[in-house]
């Protein structure tokens, strides 16, 4: 796996076994460059971890004008060859997470370690590389022995530099039974597990830190929770020191040691926590599971810009993108009026599902949001999700065209409508002739200038659509009237009724009744 | 139909219960786990010892993204606390941080009784009797911390 890929959270962990896996278990721990247990790890902004004391050394970067901070100036270049980018000095902080943990399992380790066990443990170091083996020294493959079981055994000759990071070990076979190795390395691996729990709990979520970032500053939250707070504040949650991550979190790359680590130690958790999190995030299955922004109107294939400030709607938004993109747009209703079985809720309960075609995020944490209108539903339900709100919905949909032929057929079929009848004589007119009317109207205001027709707003809308369903949307979209007459085209479910509404809109204007 | 409630509210409530702080209690609504009935007891030495003051907390649906709302409903003598029972103290406001929690604030309020700050006033009028006539403030705060915050059993 690329390390530059931020790690995905749907994959499922599986662990290491104390006794099979002592040597891969130990490795996770070990540091690259100097093959010991990590000590004082910082963890780089390529999320690779190292000691502080093997960075390394600072020098003076160049042509680093933006932001002049004097911790920026100086830098390191990064010892991992698939990094091997220049890392600010200020990037470097000490890894606290990763600093806790691994002083936790070396205190067990070292209390195992003052005793000699029953379990005598013979290592054979194996070489990946075999030029060395031609070395005067190294013809003979190095032999270790500890009286301890192998997951101590290996973790002390990692500490005493007796193990290379890249080396196996060829577990030889000693006087006890492989079963009462197993137990044992299984109950030091409880102790650690144990000791450990607290410090990998993200300190916003409560939960094992899910795919966690670190901050420059060495502070680990879950990636969403990190977004979370950014939305919120720029500053760390934990030292409250300024951070820099906003813009690019969705690119900052993972935590890697530490969901190595977790993933090997607690595999279950793991697996079930990113289970949970894909659940919550779509809030059940089949359930409330839309978000909806109650700001404004939108329709089907029509255009609509938000600009997004507030940090619950960042919050919706960045989970829009990361799903399927879209969420539900509703009206205010500021009537309170009642809304069929909903009763007097504070939306409108038809809306407009919108797709999000752009998402610009800007550096004071606020974006603007362009999204195209995909298709009309009816709210049925509705619940608060992290101070959004999210609803089951069910699609609003055109009757059959056979339908719609038959409605045609019978209405134009009526009697002429009496003289100043307005309402009756647009029901009697053909679909054809409707959308004629609104084309008709356009291209009238167009000739007399009409500021809602210029340029401008064609740029954004386009032209008046041909197309019979659509017309009205279009018409609605740059018609000045207001947005909960508007709003009557959301619940139709046939093109005649659209166009009986946008005819008598124009009726209305003509006669200037507006 | 509520939202399910988030796993920090559980963990955080469960640890209050668990490892309470002296001189603290908060206790969840059984019908509101976010509700919580709080109370806080006088620091030792501050003109507040030997009270016992009544707070609610409320956790609101961004929490912990967003602080959680708190006031006094025993009354209080206290430049930093205005009638209504408004607390000023800038981890509710400004300084928030979501990695704080109810057992933080609690203990900053606790510590904000031993430590009155009246060039930073919430209640005007106390404020200026606290820089004015020290002594006199204090021995009202004393007074009414007899009369509204003696435990009633
Ligand atoms: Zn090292
Ligand atoms: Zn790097
Ligand atoms: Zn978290
Ligand atoms: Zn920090």
């Amino acid at each position: 796996m690329s390390r530059d890929e931020t790690l995905s959270e749907k994959s499922t962990a599986v662990g290491l076994a104390p006794y099979e896996d002592a040597r891969a278990l130990v490795r996770l721990i070990q540091c690259t460059q100097c093959s010991r247990p990590l000590r004082q790890p910082v963890t780089l902004p390529c999320g690779n971890a190292v000691c502080r004391a093997c960075l390394p050394d600072f020098h003076e970067r160049a042509n680093i004008s933006y932001p002049d901070v004097p911790a920026r100036r100086r830098g390191v270049m990064c010892p991992f060859p698939d990094c091997g980018r220049e890392h600010p000095a200020s990037d470097c902080g000490v890894d606290v997470i990763l600093s806790k943990a691994l002083d936790s399992i070396a205190g067990i380790m070292a209390e195992h370690t003052m005793s000699a066990s029953m379990i005598t443990t013979i290592m054979e170091e194996i070489r990946l590389d075999d030029t060395e083996a031609l070395d005067a020294d190294s013809e003979k493959p190095k032999i270790n022995k500890r009286p301890w079981s192998r997951l101590v055994a290996t973790y002390d000759i990692a500490a005493k530099g007796q193990l290379p990071y890249e080396c196996d070990i060829n577990y030889i076979h000693s006087t006890s039974t492989s079963d009462t190795g197993r137990a044992m390395d299984a109950a030091v691996l409880q102790e650690i597990l144990d000791s450990m729990h607290r410090e990998v709990d993200c300190q916003i979520c409560y939960n094992v830190l899910l795919d966690p970032v670190t901050t420059f500053c060495g502070h680990t939250l879950c990636r969403k929770c990190m977004a979370r707070a950014v939305d919120h504040s720029l500053h760390c949650p934990m030292c409250r020191r300024s951070l820099a991550i906003p813009p690019v979190l969705s690119r900052h790359p993972s935590n890697c040691t530490l969901i190595n680590l977790l993933n090997a130690m607690y595999p279950e958790t793991m697996t079930s926590r990113a289970e949970a999190v894909a659940t919550e995030e779509t809030g059940g299955e089949g359930e409330l599971n839309t978000p909806l922004f109650v700001c404004t109107l939108g329709f089907p294939h029509q255009p609509t810009l938000l600009r997004v400030f507030e940090p619950r709607y960042r919050l919706m938004i960045r989970r829009c993108l990361e799903s399927n993109r879209e969420f539900g747009m509703l009206m205010y209703n500021r009537y309170g009026e009642p809304q069929g079985d909903l009763g007097p809720v504070h939306f409108y309960h038809y809306g407009t599902m919108l797709y999000v075609t752009n998402a610009q995020p800007f550096p004071d944490g606020t974006s603007l949001v362009e999204t195209q209108g995909a298709y009309r539903f009816r709210v049925k339900a509705h619940d608060v999700l992290d101070g959004y709100s999210i609803g089951s919905v069910e699609r609003v949909e055109d009757v059959s065209l056979a339908e719609e032929e038959r409605l045609e057929a019978e209405e134009t079929a009526l009697p002429p409508a009496e003289e100043g009848d307005v309402a009756g004589h647009i029901d009697r007119m053909s679909t054809q002739e409707l959308l004629e009317l609104g084309q008709d109207f356009v291209r009238r205001m167009q000739g007399r200038s009409a500021i809602w027709l210029r340029q401008r707003v064609l740029d954004i809308y386009g032209q008046p659509p041909d197309d019979a369903a659509l017309f009205p949307y279009w018409f609605a979209s740059v018609l000045p009237i207001s947005d909960e007459e508007k709003y009557k085209l959301l619940p139709t479910r046939t093109v005649r009724e659209r166009l009986k509404i946008t005819a008598s809109w124009i009726r209305r204007i003509e006669s200037q009744r507006w | 139909m509520a939202a399910p409630l988030p796993k920090r509210i559980i963990k955080e409530t469960e640890r209050l219960q668990n490892e309470p702080v002296p001189g603290i209690s908060a206790l969840p609504h059984d019908d509101n786990a976010r509700y919580f009935d709080v109370m806080v007891e006088g620091p030792g030495g501050s003109c507040y010892e030997g009270g016992v003051f009544n707070l609610e907390l409320f956790l609101p649906d961004d929490y912990p993204m967003t602080a959680p709302k708190i006031r006094f409903l025993t009354r209080i003598y206290h430049p930093n606390i205005d009638r209504l029972g408004r607390i000023c103290l800038d981890v509710l406001k400004n300084n928030w941080s979501p990695a704080l929690q109810i057992r933080t604030i609690l203990l900053s309020i606790q510590a904000l009784l031993g430590a009155p700050n009246p060039e930073d006033p919430l209640n005007e009028a106390v404020a200026k009797q606290w820089k004015e006539n020290q002594a006199e403030a204090i021995k009202t705060a004393r007074e009414w911390t007899a009369l509204y915050a003696t435990a009633k059993k």
